[in-house]
């Protein structure tokens, strides 16, 4: 697979949504929204709280209807598709009083598990998610963790085509944030297309082979992480010299390897690479200069680009304000 | 991408409504509550007579009867030994104030009489004074002796008392603080009537021959209908089958109406309902819900229906509910609970919590309320005006119907009866059309509770 590959080059679509859009009451939710998300891809919806990412999430799983626009789920209308995919919800809920292999299977059975075998591949799902033999507990008795990784659980039981999990690491410890994150992958490698949104970018962009950035209702970006280094990476190095700073940053700069060295209060030295500079030269050139602790090629980082996207957007969204 | 069978819509709903019975009916909760409590009830009302057989305390004492007549003790005497038949308690009921609907105290007295038919231990030495120079010293010895709880009772009966004419009391009964009401009651009717039998024996009339001739049963009624069937008509059965029949439509689709509207609204608030309709679209969760909770009314109906019948069976009155009044109770169940059931689907979808869902319930509640507060007179005319014009006012419909057609000795016409059924169905349609669009958006709701404006709005939104 090809991440920086266009849509149509790439065969079918799970998702297409075609200008979008959806108003509650006097606020614009979502504000002609079109996007192409490819069958197999792993997609990171990224935004503010409150940008209009669930309402996105809930108008692809035919929850909510758009007031204009067309939502298409694998080139059909979402409404006929809910047994493909797998939902988990921004706002977490469980049948409390219900036993936990009951509430798996029931949900299992909506979406069209026959329920032979059902109980045996409930428990081996447990087992997998570290929650052996809590089959016949309430719901209730799980701890906040336990039970969400129940509704992951009810959300991937029927082995969906489509898997759409709002916020699934939020309230997780990094043990069982870890375990979520490798079951992702691994619905991932057995050919699921999946959409997750998360405030976490290093996740996302450790997971994600696609984002869609949303903010205040409208797509203010979309695309493949390839392509966001190949527009985003500057060219520069990220060292941490085993010698004075500024006298190492003051020599590269005199050996024309950098145009430009900043040194930061912990000691690393950012260089802005010379017109026509190999990254690979400047690293040995470096090297030649003084040891490193430390050096790595200075790439896009998520966070950085969240924060300028949005934050640029509320500072002009202030501006147009006041 | 490998395609793979849809679950059918109609295998979503029976998820949903298995689920939704199995666990209402199904549960400790639902099976104690509706049916372990009524059979209790049922048992405790049976076992009321033993309890009170056992409870009734043994008269056991002394009488003293001061009697210049000497004719009332042997009287007495005869009398108190055998206990006293259900007539002669109705005989007394008879003589009691005709308040006893808004007074408790002579209500309770009425009810409390009840207790004198069960079977009591009686030993009572009776002790005579019959001289009428001592009459004065006697009562006053006789006052003593009650004060000191030396004897059960003590009865002055002077010759005035016998005699019919005279305007004073006939009998002064001298009792401890102690003795139970019930006692006082045996010892005062036991001499009520020593005197009474007294009265009648100086007048020289055959006091049996007064009996025969003043009782007069209960005139033997039979119905005889216009196909020349003839039944023997039990009318106060004909008061009540009417009302239990209104009453069993009642309990059962409430009880399955209100664990609807509860478990809808444990559904938002938990938030599962996001998580159900990733699976299956409102209208497959509604109407499995309603499917659902259908199956928990119809439990209620059969077992307490069934429970009313087995019962007439066994009083050999099952001629009491004819066939057709059975099938009219399946039309009119099936109209009652789509009507309410759909009403508080709507409203369990629209709100967060049951108290918002009462300001809601109640405008709808006052119209269900109407055949309940307007039984005696439906069911005195079922074909009067009222009854008529109830009987085609939403959601009322099946409750006035079944109460006017299990109640008429005249047939409703066939036409009302015919619209009735076209009408409440129609109704129930329209009802749940609305609820069906309320629920939509309703169930995705959160916050303030909907104003019955919204609610309008909701319904007519695209």
């Amino acid at each position: 697979m090809s991440p920086s590959a266009s849509p149509s080059s790439r065969g079918a679509l799970a998702v297409r949504l075609d200008h979008v859009e959806k108003r509650f009451g006097s606020v614009q939710a979502v504000k002609g929204i079109s996007l192409e998300i490819p069958e197999r891809s792993l997609c990171g919806f990224l935004g503010p709280n409150g940008a209009g990412k669930s309402t996105t999430i809930r108008m692809i799983m035919s929850i909510i209807s758009p007031d204009a626009g067309r939502v298409e789920v694998m080139g059909a209308n979402a409404l006929t598709m809910k047994d493909r995919i797998g939902y988990l919800p921004e706002d977490r809920g469980l049948y409390r009083k219900m036993k936990v292999g009951e509430f798996v299977g029931f949900m299992a059975r909506l979406k069209g598990v026959h329920s032979t075998g059902l109980s045996r591949r409930i428990d081996d799902w447990l087992e997998r998610l570290a929650l052996p033999g809590v089959s016949k507990r309430r719901c209730e008795e799980l701890s906040k963790g336990q039970q969400q990784k129940i509704q992951l659980l009810a959300s991937i039981i029927h082995a969906p085509d489509l898997l759409i999990l709002d916020e699934p690491f939020s309230g997780l410890d990094p043990v069982n944030g870890r375990i979520v994150l490798d079951l992702i992958r691994a619905e991932q490698a057995r050919g699921a297309t999946i959409i997750f949104s998360t405030h976490q970018m290093h996740t996302a962009e450790a997971l994600c082979d696609k984002v869609v950035l949303i903010n205040r209702g409208e797509k203010v970006l979309d695309a493949s992480m390839t392509e966001l280094h190949a527009r985003h990476d500057d060219r520069g190095l990220l060292c941490e010299p085993k010698m004075d700073a500024p006298a190492f940053a003051h020599e590269i700069v005199a050996r024309g390897i950098a145009e430009r060295a900043h040194v930061r209060e912990s000691g690393a030295v950012d260089l802005d690479l010379a017109e026509g500079t190999d990254a690979a030269d400047a690293m040995r050139a470096a090297l030649e200069i003084a040891p490193m602790r430390s050096m790595a090629l200075r790439r896009m980082n998520l966070d950085d680009l969240f924060v300028e996207i949005v934050g640029g957007a509320d500072a002009k969204g202030a501006r147009i304000d006041a | 991408m490998p395609e793979r069978p849809q679950q059918s819509a109609f295998a979503k709903v029976a998820l949903v409504a298995w689920r939704e019975f199995r666990h209402t009916a199904l549960t400790k909760g639902f099976i104690f509550g509706a049916i372990a409590v009524p059979v209790l009830m049922f048992g405790v009302f049976a076992l009321i007579p033993l309890l009170l057989s056992r409870e009734s305390p043994p008269l056991v004492g002394t009488i003293v009867v001061i009697d210049p007549s000497g004719a009332i003790l042997p009287r007495a005497k005869a009398i108190l030994a055998e206990p006293p038949s259900i007539e002669d308690i109705a005989d007394e009921l008879q003589t009691m104030p005709k308040d006893g609907a808004t007074n408790p105290a002579t209500s309770a007295d009425a009810m409390s009489r009840l207790s004198d038919l069960a079977p009591q231990k009686i030993e009572v030495e009776w002790r005579g004074e019959s001289s009428r120079e001592t009459l004065d010293a006697a009562t006053a010895q006789v006052k003593t002796e009650v004060r000191d709880g030396l004897v059960l009772a003590g009865a002055v009966i002077t010759d005035a008392a016998l005699d019919p004419a005279t305007e004073s009391k006939p009998i002064e009964l001298l009792i401890p603080s102690s003795l139970s009401p019930k006692h006082v009651r045996q010892i005062s009717r036991a001499l009520r009537r020593a005197v009474e039998e007294e009265r009648i024996a100086r007048s020289g009339v055959d006091a049996a021959l007064i009996e025969r001739l003043a009782s007069v049963p209960e005139p033997a009624a039979t119905r005889i209908s216009p196909k020349g069937a003839e039944a023997e008509e039990h009318t106060e059965f004909r008061l009540i089958i009417p009302g239990a029949f209104m009453m069993l439509l009642w309990i059962s689709i409430f009880t399955s109406a209100n664990y609807l509207l509860t478990t809808t609204i444990e559904e938002k608030s938990n938030k599962v309902m996001e998580v159900l309709l990733a699976a299956v679209s409102p209208m497959q969760l509604l109407g499995g819900k309603i499917a659902g909770y259908s199956l928990v009314s119809l439990v209620m109906l059969v077992m307490y229906g069934g429970l009313g019948l087995a019962g007439l069976s066994a009083a050999a009155m099952l001629d009491l509910v004819p066939l057709v009044h059975l099938v009219y109770l399946a039309i009119y169940f099936v109209m009652a609970y789509v009507m309410v059931s759909a009403m508080m689907a709507a409203v369990g979808s629209a709100v967060s919590d049951l108290r918002e869902a009462q300001s809601l319930v109640t405008p709808v509640m006052m119209v269900l309320i109407v055949p309940l507060m307007l039984w005696a007179p439906i069911i005195d005319n079922p074909n009067g005006l009222l009854a008529t014009v109830t009987g085609f006012i939403p959601p009322a419909i099946p409750f006035v119907m079944i109460l006017r057609l299990t109640a008429a000795t005249e047939p409703i016409p066939v036409w009302q009866t015919a619209l009735s059924i076209v009408w409440g169905f129609a109704c129930a349609y329209g009802m749940l059309w609305v609820a069906a669009r309320i629920f939509r958006v309703g169930v995705l709701m959160q916050g303030k509770p909907p104003t019955p404006k919204e609610l309008i709005r909701w319904a007519f939104v695209k």
